[in-house]
């Protein structure tokens, strides 16, 4: 084993052992999965709030169901707007054809029901992915650097007189990979807890939309 | 007609995400790069540190040996540094080796020198310290005299640690060192035990005139068995007249005590030490009157 006192980032890298540098290699993969998806979700939360902040507004402003109805299937539509739109659909569709109002009522619900858990397991994709990440790549750091120090005391038992300055330079390879795992993992946990509670906001918000929104649409079957 | 709501769009920001991601991971790696130190340019003043570090450890009793030793050692590590460790390993050795044959004359009258340095009692510690000190020593010397003494300490200490190569030649210098400073100090314990033996020595011959004396005066009692011993306190003149035997220690017979009392009493005068500076007005003595010697 040659010590080398190069220890910039690269060398540190580049003269890790192999088992190493592959996992190494794997987490700044699922550094740069999850942080892709950190970002992705984090646009696509802070849109569907924005989106249902404004038609909340619009809704509860007063104007005409049809007017909404069309608005909604004409631009881009948020979760909210969507529930509201299968919703009023189901609701029209089952009027047209005279069932009774409790039947009315159910189709109308179910069918903000199901709109409503496919937002939410829109909103939620991946989120999954995030969890694992951040409970799952410190260990494999873990294992890179275990792997590592391993190594490079096995090294240091060949050589005769052994310094901190031969065993050092291999326990700081070893302790890159570590650090890359927790490099991966802080960023996905914090993301994975901020977004599972941003989500279950907004589909507390979904859900007593479905209930208000069902109670307007009871009203106006009398 | 649609019975379904819309399959959900294309999720916002996928370039942007993708793009940030990158930035992200760029901005810590340029971070790691340039943001941290990594000790990359130190080891050449690693190097420097082990070859001074035996300097530092025996500063106060050799002022001139030390100076070899460092000289050598700086010009080439210093060089090196670059490359890194593989290169300190061959280049010490060879070096010494091959300068050993022209100073060997040379190297002797320089040892002698130190010797007396440290101690005043200069024959004995140079034959020693040659023997001991083979080759290390007297190659550093010849060239290093001029060398600069201050320069290197302040350098060599803070990093002794990293290089095992030179630690060991270091090493192999320093107990040379030491063994002579050593060496040197058990010959001055043994002169100084020297000198108190040969004291020692007359002050037994004294003795033993004053008890070969005495015995000659005594008259043993009879029937005493065993090898009593008798301690007196014997006050005398200059000229060895006794003025008065104290008993001290009683040998536990009685008439053999006033035997020895007048024995002691009869030999006045007492033989006179070989030395005046032995001479003691009171006098111990002890006295084995039935011993065979």
């Amino acid at each position: 084993m040659t010590v080398t006192h190069d220890l910039s980032i690269l060398s540190l890298i580049s003269q890790a052992s192999v088992l190493v540098q592959l996992v190494m290699a794997l987490l700044a993969t699922l550094s740069l999965v999850s942080w892709y998806w950190i970002f992705r979700k984090w646009f696509q939360i802070r849109a569907a709030r924005t989106q249902t902040d404004e038609f909340e507004r619009d809704f509860w402003s007063g104007g005409d169901l049809n007017t909404l109805f069309d608005a909604a299937a004409r631009h881009e539509a948020g979760g909210m707007e969507r529930i509201f739109e299968a919703g009023y659909r189901e609701y029209t569709k089952l009027r047209a054809k005279g069932h009774d109002h409790s039947a009315i009522l159910d189709g109308a619900r179910r069918a903000m029901r199901a709109t409503y858990q496919r937002e939410v397991d829109d909103l939620e994709a991946h989120l999954a992915f995030l969890a694992s990440v951040g409970s799952v790549s410190p260990y494999i750091g873990l294992l890179g650097t275990v792997w590592g120090i391993m190594n490079s005391f096995r090294g240091l038992s060949s050589v005769g007189a052994a310094t901190l300055a031969q065993v050092a330079p291999g326990i700081a390879e070893a302790l890159v990979a570590t650090a890359i795992g927790l490099f991966a993992a802080i960023p996905a946990v914090v993301a994975y807890n901020r977004f599972a509670h941003d989500i279950d906001r907004l589909g507390i918000r979904f859900e007593s939309f479905i209930e208000e929104f069902s109670n307007i649409l009871q009203r106006n079957l009398r | 007609m649609r019975d379904r709501a819309a399959p959900p769009r294309e999720a916002p920001g996928k370039w942007q995400s993708l793009g940030l991601t990158v930035a992200v991971h760029l901005g810590l790696f340029l971070f790691l790069f340039f943001g941290i130190r990594w000790q990359s340019a130190p080891p050449a003043a690693l190097e420097v540190g082990l070859v001074s570090a035996p300097t530092v450890a025996t500063p106060a009793p050799k002022p001139e040996p030390r100076p070899a030793p460092k000289p050598e050692p700086k010009p080439e590590p210093k060089p090196e540094p670059p490359a890194p460790k593989p290169e300190p390993k061959p280049e010490p050795k060879p070096e010494p080796r091959p300068e050993p044959p022209k100073p060997a004359p040379t190297p002797k009258p320089e040892i002698a020198t130190k010797a007396p340095e440290k101690k005043p009692e200069p024959p004995k510690p140079a034959p020693k310290p040659e023997p001991k000190k083979p080759e290390p020593k007297p190659e550093p010397k010849p060239e290093p005299k001029p060398a600069p003494k201050p320069a290197p300490k302040p350098q060599a200490k803070p990093e002794p640690k990293p290089k095992p190569v030179q630690d060991d030649y270091m090493k192999q210098l320093l107990a040379k060192e030491t063994q002579a400073a050593q060496d040197a100090r058990l010959e001055g314990m043994l002169r100084q035990e020297a000198a108190r033996a040969g004291a020692q020595g007359d002050m037994d011959k004294y003795k033993l005139a004053i008890a070969t004396k005495v015995r000659g005066k005594l008259l043993r009692p009879p029937g005493l068995t065993g090898n009593p011993e008798a301690t007196f306190e014997v006050d005398q003149l200059p000229s060895g007249e006794v003025l008065d035997v104290r008993l001290k220690r009683s040998s536990g017979v009685p008439t053999l005590d006033e035997a020895i009392r007048r024995a002691i009493l009869g030999s006045s005068p007492l033989p006179l030490p070989a030395s005046p500076a032995l001479f003691q007005r009171t006098l111990e003595l002890k006295f084995r009157p039935l011993a065979e010697d």
